[in-house]
């Protein structure tokens, strides 16, 4: 029956598959997302070097003008929305912007988009995590930090201490069911016609929808952290 | 099995709220920014978190209804 072919391949695209095996204690699985996420390393790394050949200060080219305009972007939009303390957290957060952006995007180049796999949205979701809290403690002190759990006034406190789980779940949450519904959804466009239609939907589901995703995680992830650090002298 | 179908379909009415909540944070937001245009970018930020939030709810009824297809 056709449903069950479509049930076939929608089991096919939630299942993570295991690239290879590293021979070593009995066997390391390496998953298609680790793979895929060394690929876009590679090409972010191969980026970075020959874009930043050359760099001017009389007289910039085309390049770098681009670039020095994306990071004074990245550079104000962190600083308003972190304050005072924003130096340390631009390059991350452009870092995992970056990331996430090529790793929804992969998609079109017809490899699986690492983001699919729950495993890394968690990774990341942890990472914004101790950013978040990690930030907390480090600019407000122990007891400050202990003590913002209970703003903006003491009866908060239970649901602040809620937060701590319910953030990183939430987070990771919307970027693996977003891009896995994208993914879905193309899978069953493509099941019922698989040709022009998928193109016209791929617009959306794979470029919009992973661009929307990308700027959700880096700018809520950046206004917890300016949540918890905000004020602090 | 189709009691588990019917459950995924029932987990996937979230997405009413999601679409009503949306809706209106953005129609809302149009409206401010006709109000003051100046103000664009700020409502802006305000409205991607907003749907951001509200969207969440959508996404858990998803993966709700994809546990009780593949794992139930």
């Amino acid at each position: 029956m056709r449903l069950d072919a479509l049930k076939e391949t929608l089991l096919d695209a939630l299942s993570n598959q295991t690239a290879f095996t590293i021979p070593l204690l009995g066997g390391i699985p390496v998953a298609e997302s680790v793979v895929v996420s060394w690929i876009i390393l590679a090409v972010w790394m191969v980026l970075a070097l020959v874009l930043t050949r050359n760099l001017r200060v009389r007289d910039p080219g085309k390049v770098q003008i681009a670039l020095e305009s994306a990071v004074s972007f990245l550079n104000g939009f962190v600083k308003t929305s972190i304050g005072r303390h924003w130096r340390p957290f631009a390059p991350w957060l452009g870092t995992v912007a970056l990331y996430i952006a090529a790793s929804n995007l992969i998609g079109i180049f017809g490899l699986v988009p690492p983001t699919k796999d729950i495993s890394v949205t968690a990774a990341l979701a942890l990472m914004s995590m101790l950013l978040i809290y990690g930030a907390q403690f480090r600019y407000r002190g122990l007891v400050g930090g202990l003590r913002q759990f209970g703003a903006p006034m003491a009866l908060l406190a239970p649901i602040n201490l809620m937060e701590v789980a319910v953030r990183p779940l939430a987070l990771c949450m919307r970027l693996f069911g977003n891009i896995l519904g994208a993914f879905i959804i193309m899978e069953m466009i493509k099941f019922v016609a698989p040709a022009v239609v998928p193109a016209v939907f791929s617009i959306y589901f794979d470029l919009f929808d992973g661009l929307i995703q990308t700027v959700v995680f880096v700018f809520l992830t950046t206004l917890f952290t300016g949540e918890g650090i905000q004020e602090a002298d | 099995m189709s009691i588990a179908i019917m459950a995924a379909a029932v987990a996937v009415f979230t997405g009413i709220g999601a679409g009503i909540g949306i809706g209106f944070a953005t129609g809302k937001a149009s409206e401010a920014i006709a109000r003051q245009p100046e103000a664009a970018g700020k409502i802006n930020s305000a409205l991607l978190l907003g749907c951001a939030l509200a969207e969440g709810t959508a996404i858990f009824g998803f993966i709700t209804a994809l546990l009780i297809i593949f794992m139930g």
